[in-house]
């Protein structure tokens, strides 16, 4: 598997070659805590603020957020603890960028956090990851023992007046944990069922106090923020999408992997003929999901000879987003009425079941695939099902609800044709369905 | 909320609302449906069921209206295309999994899905694929249960640790496999039913009734709870003659109570109509004689003779007269008449096992209402167990906890469970409420109160700088057996306690359904109190008429007394310990079966009302009294009506000046009676007394550890609860059953 | 049809008496207490908990909820909701060897049916169940973030990437 940048200098990835890039040493030599050095010699926590918003930083979760305008929201003059909680759940298809950063390179991820428990005021914060992840978890709690036994962590940090702690924390089976505030209900022993915005996780988060989340891949892009100063960062990348951005790359290429991308790179189908070493087996390009399970399917049409930009607004315009940046690559053997069942029942077993929609939804639409595959498909199934997920769509309680709904409206639209095969001529089904 | 108002305009209409109001509350005041399930007022948002989405200027999505609250120049539409499709599609939802099977399910005709799939649901149904399937079982011998009905809405969780603080049943597993349940799949909780109640669908159905009837074949009444002092209101369904089943669904029946009610009131009805009942009266004979079915007459005739008899012989005073307070305020007023105008008796009481006249002598502010409970800024409670022997008191001081920040102050000899909800708790000996009053009242006792109460005197000041801090309602709440020098010094404490900005309000926790009535109809004006009235039978007194039972308690240790008299007269509903030495029993009228007012502790006086004949020959307590009277030669007039008696009871009793039946009809704006308030007085004399009886406390009283287990009160087989077949089950541990597909009760009627 | 049963009978069966609760040693006590020392409240402790007293009893079984209860002052209950929201918690056995096949899209079309077939195949069980000596299970889990290595599978913790069925025959022989 592949892991490098492609387009810029690695700034994510800058070290997951060296031997050793877990320890605290590597990194330290490869100018590791340099940033939370100099952000506690010379920064106010404002100013580490301003130097994020500058950078144009967007949340690297799925939802884009910019993530100095998220840090400026939490009240500064609250008497209650401060958190940041980093996201590192990452179980949304397709995406598996988090797990190298984390696995190559830990110290970059708690250096971001010490920064952003600095800019925010927290002293104790937590890195919540997916329960699946263990070997993660063992590799964390290894570089925060050592970053604690060097003093970068705890009490009076490198001897200044800043002191915080960062702790593990596991998941244990649920991609809706993923969403901030489910994540959060998680982390406070709860099912891990979203809760109500407002009140925002920064105004009122873990333990009803305020509370930053952030994704691993965020956190890391702090550190060179801070080193490169917000405008050069920003310059790395696009004007409203600042700096670079960590692809995971899978299915019918020749080079899945990990591909750290300028922000606006150009283009889509450079990207996967030429970097990602094109089409496995010779086969035709027939569609891409380009941002995890839960951004509109991209039909090859709309890539080939489409320049479509690499970014938010570039995804945006070529139909789909950027989400989470779970590139998965689909040739021409792939039947797209399979893969949306793939991806409902997915999304059918991490319903949370709190809102109706959603539950109901899910559970409805997974059975119509599979009475449509066992032979019982009808004529108006797709526009049944393209209701039902309009009836998804915006009125869940969270987001997995429309990211539930999205992959099988564009299925059904851009890929008919693979609907229509399935559809039995004969329109006598059983009223029992399976 | 703020005072502040703002407009909103809800298709296109103006309104004026306080800012911060709940749009979906908004909307319905102002005559626009919305539909709902899972919000429910004054219970934690959960907006879950998507049901009441409007649309919201400058919003980009359809919104929830049970999660928005208003602010100014808010734009909302109610009623558009969009939305309708919108609320279809969640009908359609949670219908897809849902039986459609309503003839066979037991809320069928009172079910919120049913009645929503008329107004909203589509025409055309677009499930076609198989349902999930849960098979239906039993939670406990109370609750019945059918997953598949379930829709999520989660009331019965929130209802189950927001009111009750139990926390007993929750959902289990995710997406469409969730369930609501708790582990083992038995319900170990006080087994109040409000999770029954509150649930919209027949996910959650009453055990004890299930497949009886339909609900619209049975008469609905509303009537007063019999049981303790709070005074639910309630819905007695009864199919010909027999009672089925009471709730306190908000379609039949408002009251103070909402849909709440505990255990006994929702499920320990089934005495009405048990086969146990007194049949006929009966006449004993001769001393050691066998009790013999008698005609009305003859008992009435025998009784007329004996007690003229005794009082001829032996003189008025040697005639006692004993109520119940479990009786209707008619019940005890006519029984005092009797005892007071006929006999001309002295010698009267009520079995209560507190005598709070002292108290209500002396009330130097108003009695809370439970609403004002639930809005209170401090409580505190003095001994008792709320949520054992006042559960509706219980939750509105959880609520006021838990919803509204208010100050839980628990003086108490037992860590009681509510203890998890006080800001403190103070610890106390046994048996040393009264100087907990008397650390209350001054802090010039405090070493004396502290060394006695075994606290440190640093925990009183704190107490007391709570409710000096307070600003808003300061709700004093007390229970148990409080001294009269103790009652009368807390009674007065509002005259010390209140401020400004701070209103002191009194909420007794007195046990019985009309302890309050009893005291207001001059039950406890006697010159003995029960217990004395026992210990003189034979001697003073000769003769006893019995309205009503003694308490096992009360007859402890006096086992023969009763045997010593010449002469007793018993009404009862069932054979007891006190009709073993009757010489006449004659049956008496249920609280099902009678017309009345019942006065509970908040002051309110509320009607009881007939819901069936009376069972068997059994006649209301009020008019065997009459009868009675009328053949010693005393015509009261009361007729057959009781609002005759209620009507007299308005024009004798100055609190209940102006009171008729028709000004109390409405359950949901109930009355309080006018407590006369005692002015501020010299109270030096009881302060005194008082610290000399808290001196005289002994110290070496061990402290009670161990928090009290759910139901250790509730489930307690009394005479009324021993005919209630799953009681016997609660009260012998609630044992999971090998089979919950089955009615628990097989345990106790097959092998 | 009255309601009243004529005879009540006092009940003869004793108080349901809870299970004892598990017992752990002082080590794991210690790393119990260690997960607890990270959160003001110890609820949140929970899940690495559940994780503790899985590794420990085989899965979380009725004395693990117990002390689980009294460990975080909890209902039984509540760690029913807990434990029964999140996949990864095994409130029933499971084989010494739980085999995790990733069944989502992009294992899916880069070989997981046949990958699936192979493991049962050799084990001789369907996915959800469990083999008669009780050492392996196998389910199908969703996507576990090994999409670029895919199809793969996990063996308890560990990720066993980029499998063929040589490949598979060569980890489930090591286990044997
Ligand atoms: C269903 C769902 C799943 C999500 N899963 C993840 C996830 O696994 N990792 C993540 O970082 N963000 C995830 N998110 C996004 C988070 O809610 C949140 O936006 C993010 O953690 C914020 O961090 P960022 O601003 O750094 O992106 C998910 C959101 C939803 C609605
Ligand atoms: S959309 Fe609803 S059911 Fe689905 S995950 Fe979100 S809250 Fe849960
Ligand atoms: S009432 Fe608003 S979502 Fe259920």
């Amino acid at each position: 598997m592949f892991i490098g940048a492609i387009g810029c200098e690695p700034l994510q990835l800058a070290r997951v070659h060296l031997e050793n890039s877990r320890s605290l040493e590597v990194y330290r030599r490869n100018g590791g805590y340099q940033a939370i050095k100099k952000v506690l010699a010379s920064m106010s926590p404002e100013d580490v603020i301003n130097e994020v918003k500058k950078s144009a930083l967007r949340g690297r979760g799925g939802a884009g957020f910019p993530t100095g305008l998220k840090w400026s929201f939490v009240p500064k003059d609250s008497p209650k603890p401060k958190y940041v909680v980093c996201n590192a759940d990452e179980s949304e298809p397709g995406t598996f960028k988090d797990r190298y950063l984390m696995e190559r390179d830990p110290h970059m991820l708690i250096e971001g956090m010490l920064i952003a428990a600095y800019a925010l005021g927290a002293k104790v914060n937590y890195i919540y990851t997916r329960g699946e992840y263990r070997y993660l978890i063992d590799i964390m709690d290894q570089a925060l023992a050592e970053a604690r036994a060097a003093g970068l962590l705890g009490h009076r940090i490198s001897g200044t007046e800043f002191s915080c702690e960062i702790y593990t924390h596991t998941g244990a089976g649920a991609y809706i944990c993923g969403e901030e505030t489910a994540l959060l209900s998680s982390l406070e022993g709860m099912r891990g069922h979203p809760r109500m915005k407002p009140p925002f996780p920064a105004v009122s988060g873990l333990y009803a106090s305020p509370t930053v989340v952030n994704n691993v891949e965020t956190l890391t892009a702090v550190p060179d923020i801070i080193k490169l100063g917000g405008e050069a960062y920003q310059k790395l990348g696009t004007e409203k999408s600042g700096g670079t951005k960590v692809w995971s790359v899978s299915g019918h290429v020749n080079r899945p992997g990990v591909y750290e991308l300028p922000m606006g790179y150009d283009d889509m189908e450079k990207f996967i003929m030429e970097d990602c070493g094109g089409i496995a087996a010779g086969r035709q390009l027939k569609a891409v999901i380009p941002g995890g399970s839960s951004v509109y399917i991209m039909p090859a049409n709309s890539i080939i000879g489409k320049d479509v930009r690499m970014d938010y607004e570039g995804l945006v315009a070529g139909g789909s987003s950027v989400g989470s940046g779970g590139f998965i690559v689909m040739d021409e053997t792939v039947d797209i009425f399979e893969s949306t069942k793939n991806l409902t029942e997915f999304y059918k077993h991490e319903s949370c079941g709190w809102c109706t929609p959603c539950r109901e939804g899910t559970d409805w639409l997974v059975k119509i695939f599979k009475r449509i595959d066992s032979g019982g498909g009808r004529a108006d199934d797709p526009q049944l099902m393209l209701d039902l997920c309009d009836n998804i769509e915006g009125k869940s309680f969270c987001p997995l609800g429309d990211a539930a709904a999205w992959p099988i409206q564009s299925a059904v639209k851009r890929f008919p044709e693979d609907f229509a095969k399935h559809l039995q001529v004969n329109d006598d089904t059983d009223l029992e369905g399976n | 909320m703020s005072t502040e108002v703002i407009k909103v305009t809800i298709n296109n209409k103006d309104i004026q609302v306080p800012k911060g109001a709940r749009l979906i509350e908004v909307c319905r005041d102002n005559g626009f449906d919305i539909p709902s399930f899972c919000y429910y007022s004054d219970l934690a948002l959960q907006a879950s069921c998507r049901m009441c989405l409007v649309r919201i200027d400058k919003m980009p999505k359809l919104q929830t209206s049970c999660t928005i609250a208003c602010t100014d120049g808010m734009v909302v539409q109610t009623q558009t295309e969009e939305i309708e499709k919108a609320q279809r599609a969640m009908v359609e939802f949670l219908l897809a999994n849902h039986p459609l099977d309503c003839p066979v399910c037991d809320r069928g005709g009172e079910c919120e899905l049913q009645e929503m799939a008329f107004d909203w649901g589509g025409l055309e149904e677009r499930f076609t694929e198989k349902k999930n399937y849960h098979a239906e079982k039993y939670l406990s011998p109370m609750v019945a249960n059918d997953p598949q009905r379930c829709i999520l809405c989660k009331r019965c969780t929130r209802v189950c640790d927001e009111w009750m603080g139990e926390d007993a049943i929750e959902a289990g597993g995710r997406g469409a496999n969730t369930v609501i349940g708790t582990y083992g799949g038995w319900l170990d909780c006080s087994q109040c039913g409000n999770c029954i109640e509150v649930c919209p669908t027949g996910t959650l159905l009453d055990g004890t009734y299930r497949h009886q009837t339909r609900p619209w074949e049975l008469a609905q009444t509303v009537s007063t709870c019999t049981y303790c002092s709070d005074g639910c209101q309630m819905s007695l369904g009864s199919r010909g003659g027999e009672l089925m089943r009471i709730v306190a669904r908000d379609r039949y029946v408002n009251g103070l109570n909402g849909e709440f009610l505990c255990i006994k009131g929702r499920f320990g009805h089934p005495f009405v109509n048990h086969e146990a009942r007194l049949r006929t009266p009966m006449i004993r004979h001769q001393k050691g004689g066998k009790l013999i079915p008698a005609t009305w007459d003859e008992a009435i005739k025998h009784i007329a003779t004996k007690l003229d008899d005794v009082a001829d012989r032996q003189g008025r005073n040697a005639v006692g007269v004993i109520g119940s307070p479990r009786l209707t305020n008619e019940a005890l007023y006519v029984l005092k008449k009797f005892a007071t105008e006929l006999v001309g008796t002295e010698n009267y009481s009520v079995t209560d096992s507190v005598n709070l006249k002292p108290f209500f002598s002396n009330l130097s502010a108003p009695l809370a209402t439970h609403r004002d409970i639930r809005h209170a800024k401090t409580i505190l409670l003095i001994g008792g167990e709320p949520e054992e022997l006042q559960p509706l008191t219980g939750k509105q001081i959880r609520q006021a906890v838990r919803n509204g920040g208010a100050k839980l102050i628990i003086f108490n000899s037992v860590p009681i469970r509510l203890r998890e909800q006080a800001t403190q708790f103070l610890h106390l000996r046994p048996g040393t409420e009264a100087a907990a009053i008397l650390a209350l009242a001054s802090d010039a006792d405090d070493a004396l109160a502290a060394g006695k109460l075994g606290l440190e005197a640093a925990e009183l000041e704190t107490a007391r700088a709570t409710i000096s801090g307070t600003v808003g309602d300061l709700v004093i709440m007390f229970a148990g057996d409080i001294g009269a020098a103790a009652q009368i010094v807390l009674a007065q404490l509002a005259h010390s306690l209140k401020a400004d900005d701070r209103r002191v309000l009194f909420h007794p926790l007195p046990l019985y359904n009309n302890s309050v009535g009893a005291i207001d109809m001059g039950m406890h004006d006697g010159s003995m109190n029960v217990a004395e009235m026992l210990d003189a039978c034979g001697k003073e007194i000769r003769a006893l008429y019995v309205a009503g039972s003694f308490l096992p308690e009360q007859l402890q240790g006096r086992e023969n007394s009763l045997a010593q008299l010449d002469f007793v007269v018993v009404q009862e509903l069932f054979e007891t310990d006190t009709t073993s030495f009757a010489d006449v029993v004659l049956p008496a009228a249920s609280f099902a079966e009678v017309d009345g007012t019942f006065t509970n502790n908040d002051g309110f006086v509320q009607r009881v009302r007939q819901s069936i004949p009376p069972v068997n020959q059994s006649q209301a307590d009020w008019m065997i009294t009459d009868a009675l009277a009328r053949e010693l030669g005393l015509e009261f007039g009361f007729g057959l009506a009781a609002s005759a008696v209620f009507n007299e009871i308005a024009e004798t009793l100055p609190a209940y000046a102006g009171l008729r039946y028709p000004v109390i009809k409405d359950e949901s704006q109930p009355v309080q009676v006018k407590h006369q308030l005692a002015a501020a007085k010299d109270i030096s004399t009881e302060h005194a007394a008082l610290r000399k009886e808290v001196e005289q406390i002994d110290e070496t009283s061990q402290k009670v550890f161990g928090t009290p287990r759910v139901g250790h009160e509730l489930f307690k087989i009394r005479t009324l609860t021993d005919k209630v077949a799953q009681f016997h089950l609660l009260a012998g541990g609630n044992p999971r059953p090998e089979s919950v597909n089955i009615s628990p009760l097989y345990q106790i009627t097959v092998g | 049809m009255s309601r009243q049963l004529t005879k009540i009978q006092p009940l003869s069966q004793p108080v349901q008496m809870p299970e004892a609760a598990a017992t752990f040693s002082p080590e794991v006590e210690a790393e119990i207490d260690a997960h607890l020392a990270k959160y003001p409240v110890a609820r949140s402790a929970i899940l690495p908990l559940m994780f503790i007293v899985q590794r420990e009893r085989g899965y979380l079984d009725p004395a693990g909820i117990l002390y689980l209860a009294h460990k975080l002052a909890l209902r039984v209950t509540d760690i029913w909701e807990v434990a029964t929201f999140y996949s990864m918690i095994q409130t029933e056995p499971v084989g010494k060897y739980h085999i995790q096949i990733c069944k989502t899209l992009s294992c899916k079309i880069l070989g997981e049916p046949e990958i699936t077939r192979h493991v049962c195949n050799k084990l001789g069980i369907k996915p959800g169940e469990t083999t008669a000596d009780g050492r392996f299970t196998v389910s199908m889990v969703e996507c576990l973030g090994s999409c670029g290595t895919a199809p793969m599978f996990q063996i308890n913790f560990d990720y066993h990437e980029n499998l063929t069925p040589e490949k598979v025959d060569h980890i489930l022989d090591s286990l044997a």
